[in-house]
């Protein structure tokens, strides 16, 4: 007798399943199954089209998620799989930065694997299934549906940082990355345990409901705990100080283009995921954790750019910037607190996804520059040296990068750090705006410093040859393009991230 | 389209065309960059002659509108004004530059940053849209940080110019979060309809400070005004052109635009503005004083004017603004033609050194009259214009009979003396000294360049004199700030009145401090603070690599043990923070129930700090095994006894697992060179451990609902056909799941054979004694056996009593274990004398298949189906599907632990081949064992 089959005592009746809805997650995991399983029965494909199907497949999904974009403005946001997933256009809109991600860095990484022992189809079957993860993430009605998409793109993950089975500091890499990833996993679960035991539901519109009829007997304590708990997992995948540790070693040892996708898909991931739990899941607690989300944007916002300062390697200042960006992002998340499960939302939510899809696109194209750059080097800041006299163009993409890193007018990272800023200030969040706006200035000295670097040092003369590959152009001059196009006009962007609402 | 969009466009055409025209003209591209100002300048005179009707039209053109970023541009009187100021002096400016340049190669570049500049600089002026006047703003941020930092090698210049940039930009993003609130409170980024509508309450304030922040930083006002006299460092004319009519004007512009719309609003307005404006306008003149180098004289006089222009135009009272849009004008006639004097005399005499510099009044003639003319208009001399200013904003203050105007008009005259004697000792200075000049022929080229730094110092002497006739350019441009103003005058004489008693008392007096200079330089020496701004700022910059260095340096170091201790302590710093304020321990909590109980927690404890604290690997392993022992002791207490068994079992199978990998490493700890770091490690532990233990106190007294074992313990029986409740469940209830984990196990499984095939050599591992142990042999002859046997026993037995496929799985696992450490791989060989993986797919397919049994039954999948048979002698049996079911997670089991000692047991030890891979890379087996 199966508790499945207990018909009589226990009524269950069988989830609606809604396939396309799913479509994009289904795509991308038969699209990592058909890789790995015909890859591995086929003898070893020609060159580039291991890349070229998994940016295929990632495309796919984007487009699939455009299509179910549609069909939620017409008839409404819902949920799917009983409850299990979030069928929104947050999710749609987290859905198309993952899959575009997975399209870029397949492109960055075909000529980076090349001639190496990883030559096949395993690193894109990871990447897909990361992105697999990733969306669940951010489309997760259900803590522990969550915690499954947390655990696939972790794990993906970890393989991924360690990839690279020729260097010590990619196996370094994976190892630091999966133990304290492990551990933020269990404080994440713990976390979730301890929720249920205070809501009696993992699924988040019963935990909604419960904690709003929960009345002023019951003990909050074990709620509190729980959320606790939950924001050391969640900023742990973040990457927000003070539990950033790990990001500038992993960042640094993990394959360049590896570390692409981290500091893009798998950021756009874990906020969707904090803003599941957070403003989805636990308004009513929002007086408690909006402080922690404070603190988190402040200690982010001054480590990120301080400690970016003093780096002597490129890889390491991008990831303090990246810590840095997530700060700002959470000025964004903290302004959206102030509404949280309010009817309007205020504009917290949409400034996030925007910004997340803007520094996604950024970021994949610095670490490819820098993929190109230092392709053997260790990523020191003299590898740069008169970047500008070898190779102009790389040069001036790196450049446009930097500059929509710092905020600077004319590019989407101004676009970006505008929404966040506007949405903080109109929730009075001014005392973290002008945090946010000084630290700004600070990190701007880092990307200054690269920018020396390039245009005014002189070339070492035993500086190794750069070539760039195609995909890697294609997927370079992309980025550099969207960053100025969108950044001049980003006016449908904008009004599309305003359509971004969460179910209820 | 307005017109004044071509004239952007035209600058930015100019400035991108300037390299190419350099290449084959020179330093005479100047002259055709200042083609842009002098379009802008005819195009304002046009405009201006042509009457305001349609200069106060907005032309707006959608941008971003979502983020109320529109092209919106106003040109009113008074952005006419400051476009005819920046033009002029830019024209002027421009042409000076040709003569400077000749001969500079880098003059392209320089043409395209001073073009671009301009542009920008004309952007602020014309912005009507907030957003878009702050586009502007950074602009001029980053233009002006190339003009400055022009000589790129120089290692001084580039410090000053980011020095210069870092200030000025911080000092916009304030002031961008400033207009992000104002738009954000009213709903619009527009200035002229923030006029009509001005905001009010708290936001307004803050939005007030941080445009204020941004206006001081760009203006130079104290405190942050340490980087325009580093900012001399950029060629003269740059510094003519950014410390007249643009850069530091900026802010004033910005103060003079938003005085009307906050004074009234935001009541902390006008005590900062002039707090930080007298201030200022004192401090720059009393530090000026005592400079040598001319440029930098001047440098700390533009920072004093600068205050007093910040004071005229933020206090707010209409008549004063008339006066500070006189001063204004003033103001950039005779700062740009200064700034051009020096540059002159810096070109003939090769220093700006006023202690060197002799005789120049005879051979620079023209020079001179320029410098007198524009140093008397900073006096406030008549007939000058800036006379007229001056003479105008006093007044302004005796009319206004507030208590703070006598105050600000004390000020203001100290100011002015101090003015009078800065400019005095600019003269004297520049000019005086008896001795010929040591130069003897001046070149045509620095004739050139004097004539043109006199044409400022002469439209200031008409300024002065046709003051009356001006009125329509100054009235218009004041009214539009402050329209009660429009029927007022501007006269150059006033007659008799207390404000030109004060001007006589502030030339007099400036005169006075001046003659006793050097009395005063022993004063200055004594009050001076022996720090100036720059050592300050360096030193903020400084520190911030050293605290950032130390902080990557303690706890960025790489090492996992302390990343895991910054976020163990975080994680428990927050929630323990709440539960101490708000802990419900359980009311009926017992510390112990029996000395029993304490007994077991002793060895816990015991165990745990000997792993803690022990050097070498082998024993802290030892200990955590001891650690899971007496957590197994305690299950026993409690009568958990499948719990128990369970336990133990895991623990011993750990503890070989873990001996064995332990044998690739050296045997002792690395030492921890940092004894604190241990001291640390130990607080955090502890923290952790006690956070752990009253979360779970908390969690165990928290229970709302009843517990859900109640339910399993009544349906076992009958729905699940066993008395053994934890095997019900894992074989039944939760079958399922059970099916999922045994997959884990074998990709596990699989997992580890793969991976430590790759095992690279590292260190080599030291072997194990095995084979030569008479007790070990004995021992495992008896054990192993019987071990076996009881193995299947749980394995039949588990589904009633305690027992089960997963126990009895271990059990036999652990046999193995016992004859593996006899035998070596050899001996486990004889008892499995096949490969595991087939244990570990067998028993999996029969766990699966059990389900499909189920299914095939009728049922659900896994749905578990009863048997009896009546057996003769036995009697009945009774078997259920749950059976099978256990005798596949049994195989998984010992597959596992086979496969992992077969593969940890290191690839040195004799075997057969049944285990090697086929792609293996193990050295050759020998056939049979040692034993």
């Amino acid at each position: 007798m199966n508790v499945l089959a207990q018909a009589d005592t226990l009524p269950i009746s069988e989830p609606e399943i809604w396939w396309f809805a799913l479509s994009p997650l289904l795509t991308l995991v038969g699209g990592a199954l058909l890789l790995m399983v015909v890859g591995a029965l086929t003898p070893q494909w020609p060159r580039g089209l291991y890349a070229f199907v998994s940016a295929m497949i990632g495309g796919a999904a984007g487009v699939l998620a455009i299509f179910n974009w549609d069909d939620i403005s017409d008839n409404g946001p819902a949920t799917l799989v009983g409850g299990a997933l979030a069928f929104d256009t947050f999710a749609m809109w987290s859905t198309i930065v993952i899959s575009g991600a997975v399209v870029l860095v397949s492109m960055l990484a075909d000529e980076y694997i090349r001639d190496t022992p990883n030559d096949g189809p395993e690193i894109y079957a990871l990447l897909l299934v990361a992105a697999a993860g990733g969306i669940v993430m951010a489309s997760a009605n259900d803590l522990i549906v969550l915690f499954l998409g947390l655990e696939t793109l972790s794990l993906a993950f970890y393989v991924l940082a360690a990839s690279n089975r020729r260097s010590d500091a990619s196996a370094e890499s994976g190892l630091k990355y999966f133990l304290l990833g492990g551990f933020a996993s269990a404080f994440f679960l713990y976390g979730i345990a301890l929720v249920y035991g205070a809501t009696g539901s993992t699924n988040i519109g019963e935990m909604v409901t419960s904690l709003a009829n929960r009345g002023d007997s019951g003990n909050d304590v074990l709620a509190l705990a729980g959320i606790a708990l939950l924001l050391v997992g969640l900023g742990f995948k973040i990457a927000a100080a003070p539990f950033h540790v790990w990001t500038p070693d992993v960042y640094q040892g993990a394959p360049t283009p590896i570390t692409a996708f981290m500091a893009s898909a798998g950021k756009a991931a874990a906020f969707g995921a904090l803003i599941r739990v957070l403003i989805s899941g636990l308004p009513s607690f929002r007086d408690d954790w909006q402080p922690i989300i404070w603190v988190l944007a402040v200690a982010s916002l001054v480590v990120g750019s301080f400690l970016a300062v003093v780096q002597r390697n490129v890889k390491r200042m991008l990831a303090y910037s990246s810590v840095s960006h997530a700060g700002f992002i959470l000025v964004g998340v903290e302004a959206a607190a102030h509404t949280a499960g309010e009817a309007d939302g205020g504009m917290g939510i949409s400034s996030v996804q925007l910004y997340l899809l803007l520094y996604s696109v950024i970021v994949i194209g610095s670490f490819g520059v820098v993929a190109l750059v230092a392709r053997e080097a260790d990523a020191d800041l003299s590898v740069f040296d008169g970047l500008a006299k070898r190779k102009p163009l790389l040069a001036g993409a790196f450049t446009i990068f930097l500059l929509a890193q710092a905020g600077v007018p004319f590019t989407t990272g101004f676009i970006a750090k505008f929404g966040v800023i506007q949405a903080g200030v109109d929730a009075e969040s001014y005392g973290l705006a002008i945090i946010a706006m000084v630290t700004a200035v600070i990190a701007a000295f880092v990307y200054l410093r690269i920018m020396v670097a390039m245009w005014q040092k002189d070339v070492e003369d035993d500086a190794p040859a750069i070539t760039v590959p195609v995909s890697a152009a294609i997927a370079i001059g992309f980025a550099a393009v969207f960053t100025l196009v969108a950044g001049l006009y980003p006016s449908l962007l904008i009004d599309w991230s305003d359509a971004i609402t969460l179910v209820r | 389209m307005s017109s004044i969009w071509w004239l952007l466009a035209l600058h930015l055409a100019l400035a991108a065309a300037a390299p190419v025209v350099a290449r084959s003209q020179g330093s005479r591209v100047m002259l055709f960059c200042a083609l842009a100002p002098a379009a802008t300048l005819v195009w304002t005179i046009v405009a201006a002659v042509s009457g305001g009707a349609d200069a106060d039209a907005i032309t707006g053109v959608g941008w971003v509108p979502e983020l109320g970023l529109e092209l919106t541009l106003r040109v009113d009187a008074f952005a006419l004004l400051w476009t005819g100021i920046i033009s002029g002096v830019g024209v002027a400016v421009f042409v000076y530059s040709a003569s400077y340049f000749e001969g500079d190669p880098d003059v392209g570049a320089f043409a395209t940053r001073l073009t671009a500049f301009a542009g920008a600089m004309l952007g602020i002026v014309v912005a009507d849209n907030l957003l878009l006047l702050y586009v502007f703003w950074e602009l001029t941020s980053v233009t002006s940080y190339l003009l400055i930092g022009t000589k790129d090698k120089a290692p001084e210049a580039v410090a000053a110019a980011r020095r210069a940039f870092v200030v000025t930009a911080a000092g916009g993003l304030a002031m961008l979060a400033g207009f992000v609130a104002i738009g954000v409170q009213t709903s619009t980024f527009s200035l002229s309809a923030l006029v009509d509508n001005p905001p009010s309450g708290t936001t307004a304030t803050i939005a007030a400070i941080a445009i204020l922040l941004g206006a001081f930083t760009k203006s130079a006002q104290f405190p942050f005004h340490g980087w325009l006299p580093g900012a001399m460092a950029a060629p003269t004319p740059a510094s003519a052109y950014l410390h007249s009519a643009t850069m530091v004007k900026a802010g004033v512009y910005l103060i003079a635009r938003f005085a009307p719309i906050f004074v009234v609003a935001v009541p902390v307005w006008r005590p900062t503005v002039l707090t930080v404006g007298l201030f200022t306008m004192v401090f720059g003149g009393w530090v000026a004083l005592r400079q040598n180098d001319l440029k930098i004289l001047l440098a700390y006089g533009t920072v004093s004017q600068l205050g007093f222009l910040v004071v005229l135009f933020g206090v707010g009272v209409p008549s004063v603004t008339l006066a500070a849009v006189v001063m204004l004008v003033a103001h950039a006639l005779f700062k740009s033609s200064l700034f051009l004097v020096i540059g002159v005399i810096d070109q003939h005499a090769g220093t700006r050194d006023l202690r060197t510099l002799t005789g120049l009044a005879r051979s620079l003639r023209v020079t001179c009259v320029a410098a007198v003319l524009a140093a008397a208009s900073m006096m406030g001399l008549p007939p000058l214009l800036g006379f007229v200013g001056k003479e105008k904003a006093l007044e302004g203050f005796i009319d206004t009979s507030d208590g703070w105007s006598s105050t600000v008009l004390v000020a203001v005259v100290a100011g002015s003396i101090l003015t009078v004697a800065y400019s005095a000792r600019f003269l004297q200075g520049g000019f005086g000294g008896g001795d010929p000049d040591p130069v003897s022929r001046v070149s045509r080229r620095v004739r050139t360049m004097g004539l043109v730094a006199a044409v400022g110092s002469v439209a200031g002497l008409l300024g002065g004199l046709l003051a009356a006739p001006l009125r329509d350019i100054f009235v218009p441009a004041a009214a539009s700030l402050e329209p009660s103003v429009a029927g007022s005058k501007v006269k150059l004489w006033a007659g008799f009145n207390e404000a030109l008693l004060l001007s006589a008392i502030a030339t007099v007096g400036g005169l006075v401090v001046f003659a006793s200079t050097d009395r005063l330089g022993r004063l200055q020496r004594q009050l001076n603070v022996p720090v100036s701004w720059t050592t300050v700022y360096d030193g903020a910059v400084s520190r911030l690599y050293t605290v950032a260095e130390r902080t990557t340096a303690t706890v960025q170091n790489g090492s996992l043990p302390v990343y895991l201790g910054v976020i163990a302590a975080t994680t428990l710093g927050v929630p323990a923070g709440i539960l101490l304020v708000d802990v419900a321990l359980p009311a009926d909590a017992v510390a112990a129930e029996s000395m029993l109980q304490v007994a077991a927690c002793l060895l816990v404890a015991g165990t745990a700090i000997m792993a803690a604290v022990s050097g070498r690997r082998f024993v802290a392993a030892l200990a955590i095994g001891g650690v899971g022992y007496g957590v197994a002791l305690l299950f026993v207490i409690q009568g958990a006894t499948d719990l128990a068994l369970t336990q133990f079992l895991i623990e011993t199978l750990s503890v070989v697992a873990l001996v064995l990998v332990l044998r690739h490493l050296p045997e002792q700890f690395p030492a921890v060179p940092w004894k604190l770091g241990r001291v640390l490690q130990g607080a955090v532990a502890a923290v952790v451990g006690v956070s752990v233990v009253v979360l779970t106190l908390t969690a165990g007294s928290s229970r709302s609902t009843p517990s859900a074992s109640n339910y399993y313990l009544d349906r076992a029986l009958p729905d699940g056909g066993g008395k053994n409740v934890v095997n019900v469940i894992l074989t039944d209830f939760r079958a399922l799941d059970t099916l999922g984990e045994i997959a884990v196990l074998v990709i596990a499984a699989l997992g580890v054979t793969s991976l430590l095939l790759v095992l690279p050599g590292g260190v080599p591992a030291r072997r194990l004694r095995t084979g030569d142990s008479i007790l070990l042999t004995r021992l495992a002859n008896a054990v192993v056996p019987i071990a076996l046997v009881f193995s299947a026993f749980l394995l039949f037995a588990g589904h009633n009593a305690p027992g089960g496929g997963f126990v009895g799985g271990l059990v036999a696992g652990a046999a193995l274990t016992l004859e593996y450490a006899r035998g070596g791989r050899g001996a486990l060989e004889r008892i499995v004398p096949f490969d595991p993986r087939l244990l570990l797919g067998g028993g999996l397919a029969i766990a699966a298949l059990t389900g499909v049994a189920g299914l095939l039954g009728g049922g659900e999948f896994l749905e578990s189906s009863k048997l009896e048979v009546d057996v003769p002698v036995l009697g009945t049996m009774k078997a259920t599907s749950a059976l099978p079911f256990d005798v596949g997670v049994f195989m998984v089991v010992v597959g596992l632990v086979v496969t992992v000692l077969a593969r940890l047991g290191s690839a040195s030890e004799p075997s057969r081949a049944t285990y090697t891979e086929r792609d293996g890379n193990e050295e050759p087996s020998v056939v049979g064992s040692p034993s």
